[in-house]
């Protein structure tokens, strides 16, 4: 999974051909607020919700990345792998058990070390949800997140000196540039 | 994860029938009998796991003194095999070692029997 690019696409449905962002690093999906595309991968913190994935065909081909406690109960699903201790959590006061599937994307993200995350459909109206992103995005220097929006852009981002934001012509510009 | 084409996710070991258990090569080697019957286990393994498993599973090859460590592609097939223990009557290790797709490492998680089924703990 190791690559420049990572698309993460937020708890907010979007509409953007995925398959496109495939082309330049693997895509996670947060929860089951996207059914109707084909994630490589998936987070998922709620049982209720980590069901409902479960009997998703969409996800069907998915790894759903869960906290510990849910692995347990569903190790035998095949689909189903436990998410890898995140270092630094007690600094970021997160807890992946109860944070939203949209911080649980970005830890797995920041994890795997990608040059730049790429923030599709990433809900940045809840005040908890924008300190959680700028605390993470803060504590990875090395990382860019680019938060993709429909014009006009957002300036919450801009105090972030590793924080960007873009139009979603501009992230197709770099998904063709790739091809 | 010991053959390239298929991922192995989940793991098991089985323990030697109660004579071969802890022998060291060196007494193994003097032993004639003790080889024919864990081999004979192996072949009784080989032949359940033909029965109960509907994906791909794979006999380590490396020797263990305790017991021999079986890899599953599937969770489902795990399962059946566990619940199926003691029709066959051997020994399950209580523990079942798991591949993290993300770290590659292996998880041990401790294996819970139930008298709903099997859980993990």
């Amino acid at each position: 999974m190791k690559t420049t690019y990572l698309t993460l696409v937020g708890n907010t449905p979007i509409r953007f051909d995925l398959e496109e962002s495939l082309r330049i690093g693997p895509v996670i999906a947060s929860g089951n607020a996207n059914k109707s595309i084909n994630f490589p991968y998936a987070t998922c913190n709620s049982e209720q919700n980590l069901q409902d994935m479960l009997n998703t065909s969409s996800f069907r081909q998915s790894s759903i990345l869960v906290p510990e406690p849910l692995f347990k109960k569903y190790v035998f699903f095949d689909q189903v792998t436990c998410l890898p201790d995140f270092p630094g959590l007690t600094t970021l006061d997160i807890n992946p058990e109860k944070c939203s599937t949209q911080t649980l994307s970005l830890l797995l993200a920041v994890y795997l070390k990608q040059k730049a995350v790429f923030l599709l459909g990433y809900d940045i109206t809840n005040p908890t949800e924008l300190t959680n992103l700028k605390s993470i995005a803060l504590a990875n220097p090395d990382t860019k997140f680019i938060f993709i929006c429909n014009p006009p852009r957002t300036f919450q981002l801009d105090d972030l000196p590793n924080g960007f934001c873009d139009n979603y012509i501009k992230y197709q510009e770099i998904i063709d540039a790739k091809k | 994860m010991l053959k390239n084409e298929h991922f192995y996710k989940y793991s098991l070991k089985l323990r030697w029938p109660a004579v071969c258990r802890n022998r060291s090569i060196e007494v193994l080697k003097e032993r004639p009998d003790l080889i024919e019957q864990m081999n004979m286990f192996r072949d009784k393994i080989n032949n359940v796991l033909k029965i109960v498993c509907r994906k791909k599973w794979q006999i380590d090859n490396n020797h263990s003194m305790s017991g021999i460590r079986l890899w599953f592609e599937s969770g489902q097939d795990v399962y059946d095999f566990i619940i199926r223990q003691p029709e066959f009557g051997w020994e399950i290790m209580p523990e079942i070692d798991v591949i993290n797709i993300i770290t590659g490492q292996l998880q041990k998680f401790d294996l819970v029997y139930t008298p709903t089924g099997v859980s993990i703990d």
